[in-house]
Protein backbone atom coordinates (compact mmCIF):
# COMPACT_ATOMS: atom_id res chain seq x y z
CA UNK A 1 0.00 0.00 0.00
CA UNK A 2 1.39 3.39 -0.96
CA UNK A 3 1.89 6.01 1.69
CA UNK A 4 0.30 9.41 1.31
CA UNK A 5 3.12 11.85 2.09
CA UNK A 6 1.05 14.95 1.53
CA UNK A 7 0.51 15.31 5.26
CA UNK A 8 3.96 15.11 6.74
CA UNK A 9 3.71 16.56 10.19
CA UNK A 10 3.23 15.06 13.55
CA UNK A 11 4.64 11.90 14.83
CA UNK A 12 4.49 8.65 16.02
CA UNK A 13 2.97 5.44 16.10
CA UNK A 14 0.21 5.96 18.56
CA UNK A 15 -2.17 4.74 15.88
CA UNK A 16 -0.19 1.59 15.53
CA UNK A 17 -0.43 -1.29 17.89
CA UNK A 18 2.63 -1.44 20.07
CA UNK A 19 4.04 -4.78 21.13
CA UNK A 20 3.00 -4.68 24.73
CA UNK A 21 2.96 -1.72 27.08
CA UNK A 22 5.59 0.94 26.65
CA UNK A 23 6.49 4.04 28.52
CA UNK A 24 4.84 7.10 27.07
CA UNK A 25 7.73 8.47 25.26
CA UNK A 26 6.38 11.04 23.29
CA UNK A 27 4.17 11.53 20.68
CA UNK A 28 3.18 14.86 19.47
CA UNK A 29 -0.01 14.69 17.57
CA UNK A 30 -0.11 13.29 14.12
CA UNK A 31 -1.85 15.27 11.42
CA UNK A 32 -4.77 13.40 9.92
CA UNK A 33 -3.47 11.21 7.14
CA UNK A 34 0.19 11.62 8.05
CA UNK A 35 2.12 8.35 7.93
CA UNK A 36 3.06 6.92 11.30
CA UNK A 37 6.69 6.38 12.25
CA UNK A 38 6.21 2.67 11.81
CA UNK A 39 4.78 3.11 8.32
CA UNK A 40 7.76 5.30 7.46
CA UNK A 41 10.19 2.70 8.77
CA UNK A 42 8.54 0.01 6.70
CA UNK A 43 8.76 2.25 3.63
CA UNK A 44 12.44 2.94 4.35
CA UNK A 45 12.99 -0.79 4.60
CA UNK A 46 11.64 -0.89 1.06
CA UNK A 47 14.13 1.86 0.12
CA UNK A 48 11.64 4.67 -0.34
CA UNK A 49 13.67 7.92 -0.03
CA UNK A 50 10.55 10.03 0.48
CA UNK A 51 9.87 8.15 3.69
CA UNK A 52 13.34 9.07 4.95
CA UNK A 53 12.68 12.65 3.96
CA UNK A 54 9.51 12.73 6.06
CA UNK A 55 11.22 11.03 8.97
CA UNK A 56 14.04 13.56 8.73
CA UNK A 57 11.61 16.47 8.80
CA UNK A 58 9.91 14.98 11.81
CA UNK A 59 12.92 14.16 13.95
CA UNK A 60 16.04 15.98 12.81
CA UNK A 61 15.53 18.63 15.47
CA UNK A 62 15.19 16.15 18.30
CA UNK A 63 18.15 14.07 17.18
CA UNK A 64 20.33 17.11 16.60
CA UNK A 65 19.47 18.40 20.07
CA UNK A 66 20.53 15.05 21.47
CA UNK A 67 23.80 15.08 19.52
CA UNK A 68 24.52 18.66 20.53
CA UNK A 69 23.93 17.74 24.12
CA UNK A 70 26.70 15.17 23.80
CA UNK A 71 29.28 16.92 21.66
CA UNK A 72 28.54 20.65 22.05
CA UNK A 73 29.71 21.53 18.56
CA UNK A 74 27.33 22.71 15.87
CA UNK A 75 29.39 21.68 12.82
CA UNK A 76 30.22 18.26 14.24
CA UNK A 77 26.58 17.81 15.22
CA UNK A 78 25.48 18.48 11.64
CA UNK A 79 28.01 15.99 10.29
CA UNK A 80 26.90 13.37 12.78
CA UNK A 81 23.24 14.03 12.09
CA UNK A 82 23.82 13.35 8.42
CA UNK A 83 25.75 10.18 9.23
CA UNK A 84 23.03 9.02 11.57
CA UNK A 85 20.26 9.46 9.01
CA UNK A 86 22.41 7.59 6.50
CA UNK A 87 22.77 4.84 9.07
CA UNK A 88 19.01 4.85 9.61
CA UNK A 89 18.64 4.41 5.86
CA UNK A 90 21.18 1.59 5.72
CA UNK A 91 20.22 -0.15 8.96
CA UNK A 92 16.45 0.17 8.70
CA UNK A 93 16.23 -3.51 7.84
CA UNK A 94 17.48 -4.26 11.35
CA UNK A 95 14.65 -2.36 12.97
CA UNK A 96 12.01 -4.53 14.56
CA UNK A 97 8.77 -3.13 15.92
CA UNK A 98 8.74 -6.02 18.37
CA UNK A 99 11.63 -4.43 20.22
CA UNK A 100 10.29 -0.92 20.45
CA UNK A 101 9.25 2.19 18.63
CA UNK A 102 11.12 3.75 15.71
CA UNK A 103 11.95 6.88 17.70
CA UNK A 104 13.48 4.82 20.50
CA UNK A 105 15.59 2.94 17.96
CA UNK A 106 16.74 6.17 16.34
CA UNK A 107 17.54 7.84 19.65
CA UNK A 108 19.52 4.83 20.82
CA UNK A 109 21.44 4.81 17.55
CA UNK A 110 22.05 8.57 17.62
CA UNK A 111 23.19 8.55 21.22
CA UNK A 112 25.63 5.72 20.60
CA UNK A 113 27.06 7.44 17.54
CA UNK A 114 27.34 10.77 19.32
CA UNK A 115 29.13 9.26 22.30
CA UNK A 116 31.43 7.28 19.98
CA UNK A 117 32.13 10.48 18.08
CA UNK A 118 32.89 12.30 21.27
CA UNK A 119 35.40 9.69 22.32
CA UNK A 120 37.01 9.34 18.92
CA UNK A 121 37.65 13.01 18.62
CA UNK A 122 39.15 13.04 22.08
CA UNK A 123 37.05 16.02 22.87
CA UNK A 124 35.98 14.32 26.05
CA UNK A 125 38.04 16.38 28.41
CA UNK A 126 37.35 19.70 26.76
CA UNK A 127 33.62 19.02 26.53
CA UNK A 128 33.64 17.81 30.10
CA UNK A 129 35.13 21.08 31.20
CA UNK A 130 32.47 22.91 29.28
CA UNK A 131 29.81 20.71 30.82
CA UNK A 132 31.20 21.35 34.27
CA UNK A 133 31.12 25.04 33.61
CA UNK A 134 27.56 24.83 32.38
CA UNK A 135 26.52 22.71 35.30
CA UNK A 136 28.02 25.14 37.76
CA UNK A 137 26.21 28.00 36.13
CA UNK A 138 23.01 26.07 35.78
CA UNK A 139 22.83 23.21 38.29
CA UNK A 140 19.81 21.70 36.66
CA UNK A 141 21.53 21.34 33.32
CA UNK A 142 18.54 19.66 31.74
CA UNK A 143 16.35 22.65 32.29
CA UNK A 144 16.80 25.10 29.53
CA UNK A 145 14.53 26.90 27.17
CA UNK A 146 11.56 25.68 29.11
CA UNK A 147 9.61 28.67 27.91
CA UNK A 148 10.48 28.30 24.24
CA UNK A 149 8.40 25.37 23.27
CA UNK A 150 8.10 24.60 19.64
CA UNK A 151 4.61 23.77 18.58
CA UNK A 152 5.29 20.21 17.60
CA UNK A 153 7.11 18.84 20.59
CA UNK A 154 6.31 21.49 23.15
CA UNK A 155 3.65 19.71 25.14
CA UNK A 156 5.55 16.46 25.17
CA UNK A 157 8.70 18.17 26.33
CA UNK A 158 6.89 19.97 29.12
CA UNK A 159 5.36 16.73 30.35
CA UNK A 160 8.64 14.85 30.25
CA UNK A 161 10.43 17.78 31.87
CA UNK A 162 7.92 17.80 34.69
CA UNK A 163 8.89 14.24 35.48
CA UNK A 164 12.62 14.96 35.34
CA UNK A 165 12.25 18.15 37.35
CA UNK A 166 10.95 16.21 40.32
CA UNK A 167 14.43 14.73 40.80
CA UNK A 168 16.98 16.27 43.14
CA UNK A 169 19.70 18.09 41.23
CA UNK A 170 22.35 15.51 42.21
CA UNK A 171 20.29 12.72 40.67
CA UNK A 172 19.68 14.73 37.53
CA UNK A 173 23.38 15.43 37.23
CA UNK A 174 24.30 11.76 37.60
CA UNK A 175 21.78 10.71 34.97
CA UNK A 176 22.80 13.55 32.72
CA UNK A 177 26.45 12.47 32.84
CA UNK A 178 25.57 8.83 32.27
CA UNK A 179 23.07 9.31 29.47
CA UNK A 180 24.37 12.33 27.60
CA UNK A 181 28.09 11.86 28.24
CA UNK A 182 28.24 8.09 28.29
CA UNK A 183 30.08 8.08 31.60
CA UNK A 184 30.37 5.01 33.79
CA UNK A 185 29.52 5.13 37.48
CA UNK A 186 33.22 5.32 38.31
CA UNK A 187 33.78 8.18 35.89
CA UNK A 188 30.84 10.06 37.36
CA UNK A 189 32.19 9.43 40.86
CA UNK A 190 35.57 10.80 39.86
CA UNK A 191 34.14 13.77 38.01
CA UNK A 192 31.78 14.81 40.78
CA UNK A 193 34.11 13.81 43.61
CA UNK A 194 31.39 11.61 45.03
CA UNK A 195 31.67 8.11 46.52
CA UNK A 196 30.90 5.38 44.00
CA UNK A 197 28.10 3.98 46.17
CA UNK A 198 26.43 7.38 46.28
CA UNK A 199 26.59 7.69 42.50
CA UNK A 200 25.02 4.26 42.13
CA UNK A 201 22.23 5.18 44.53
CA UNK A 202 21.59 8.47 42.76
CA UNK A 203 21.37 6.77 39.40
CA UNK A 204 19.12 3.99 40.65
CA UNK A 205 16.76 6.29 42.52
CA UNK A 206 16.68 8.88 39.78
CA UNK A 207 16.04 6.42 37.00
CA UNK A 208 13.34 4.68 39.00
CA UNK A 209 11.59 7.98 39.61
CA UNK A 210 11.76 8.86 35.92
CA UNK A 211 10.57 5.41 34.90
CA UNK A 212 7.68 5.50 37.38
CA UNK A 213 6.85 9.09 36.49
CA UNK A 214 6.69 8.31 32.81
CA UNK A 215 4.47 5.35 33.50
CA UNK A 216 2.10 7.55 35.47
CA UNK A 217 2.14 9.99 32.62
CA UNK A 218 1.21 7.24 30.23
CA UNK A 219 -1.63 6.17 32.47
CA UNK A 220 -2.92 9.72 32.62
CA UNK A 221 -2.75 10.05 28.87
CA UNK B 1 19.13 -11.22 42.64
CA UNK B 2 15.49 -10.33 43.22
CA UNK B 3 13.39 -9.00 40.36
CA UNK B 4 13.34 -5.59 42.01
CA UNK B 5 17.14 -5.56 42.07
CA UNK B 6 17.13 -6.70 38.47
CA UNK B 7 14.86 -3.79 37.57
CA UNK B 8 17.24 -1.33 39.21
CA UNK B 9 20.15 -2.80 37.28
CA UNK B 10 18.18 -2.88 34.04
CA UNK B 11 17.56 0.85 34.21
CA UNK B 12 21.31 1.37 34.56
CA UNK B 13 22.01 -1.15 31.81
CA UNK B 14 19.92 0.61 29.17
CA UNK B 15 21.79 3.87 29.65
CA UNK B 16 25.12 2.07 29.63
CA UNK B 17 25.88 2.84 33.26
CA UNK B 18 26.25 -0.71 34.51
CA UNK B 19 29.80 -1.35 35.67
CA UNK B 20 31.69 -4.29 34.22
CA UNK B 21 31.72 -6.13 37.53
CA UNK B 22 27.91 -5.86 37.73
CA UNK B 23 27.28 -7.13 34.24
CA UNK B 24 27.79 -10.84 34.89
CA UNK B 25 25.26 -10.96 37.73
CA UNK B 26 22.88 -8.91 35.63
CA UNK B 27 23.13 -11.27 32.68
CA UNK B 28 22.56 -14.27 34.95
CA UNK B 29 19.44 -12.66 36.39
CA UNK B 30 18.32 -11.77 32.89
CA UNK B 31 18.44 -15.43 31.94
CA UNK B 32 16.73 -16.45 35.16
CA UNK B 33 13.79 -14.08 34.68
CA UNK B 34 13.49 -14.85 30.95
CA UNK B 35 10.82 -13.08 28.93
CA UNK B 36 9.74 -10.99 31.89
CA UNK B 37 13.25 -9.58 32.01
CA UNK B 38 13.36 -8.95 28.26
CA UNK B 39 10.03 -7.14 28.37
CA UNK B 40 11.23 -4.95 31.20
CA UNK B 41 14.47 -4.09 29.43
CA UNK B 42 12.57 -3.20 26.25
CA UNK B 43 10.31 -0.97 28.30
CA UNK B 44 13.31 0.72 29.89
CA UNK B 45 14.65 1.68 26.47
CA UNK B 46 11.65 3.96 26.13
CA UNK B 47 13.43 6.21 28.59
CA UNK B 48 15.82 7.05 25.76
CA UNK B 49 12.96 8.63 23.87
CA UNK B 50 11.89 10.56 26.92
CA UNK B 51 15.39 11.92 27.53
CA UNK B 52 15.66 13.05 23.93
CA UNK B 53 12.22 14.59 23.99
CA UNK B 54 13.10 16.53 27.11
CA UNK B 55 15.43 18.63 24.96
CA UNK B 56 14.45 21.60 22.87
CA UNK B 57 14.75 20.62 19.19
CA UNK B 58 17.72 22.16 17.41
CA UNK B 59 17.55 23.59 13.92
CA UNK B 60 19.38 22.06 10.98
CA UNK B 61 20.03 23.66 7.65
CA UNK B 62 18.05 22.79 4.57
CA UNK B 63 21.38 22.18 2.82
CA UNK B 64 22.11 19.34 5.20
CA UNK B 65 18.91 17.60 4.25
CA UNK B 66 19.59 18.15 0.56
CA UNK B 67 23.04 16.56 0.97
CA UNK B 68 21.56 13.63 2.82
CA UNK B 69 18.85 13.00 0.26
CA UNK B 70 21.35 13.34 -2.55
CA UNK B 71 23.56 10.72 -0.91
CA UNK B 72 20.58 8.41 -0.47
CA UNK B 73 19.50 8.75 -4.10
CA UNK B 74 23.04 8.27 -5.36
CA UNK B 75 23.32 5.16 -3.26
CA UNK B 76 20.12 3.86 -4.81
CA UNK B 77 21.51 4.33 -8.31
CA UNK B 78 24.59 2.25 -7.64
Amino acid sequence: MAIDYSSRNGTPDERVEAPGPRLPASAPELDPGAPTDLELMHAIQKEDPEALSVLYDRYNGILKALILRVIHNEAEADDLLQEIFMEIWKQAKNFSAQKGKPLGWMVTLARRRAIDGLRKKQAYTRAGERLQSETEQQPDAWVHNATEEEITFGDTRILVRRVIDTLPVAQQEAINLAFFRGMSQREIAAKTNTPLGTVKTRLELGLKKIYDGLKELRDEL
Amino acid sequence: MSFEEFQNRARLYVIGALEADETEAFEQARKKFGQKAEDFIADCYSMHEAFALSLRPAKSSEALKERLMSMVRNRQKT
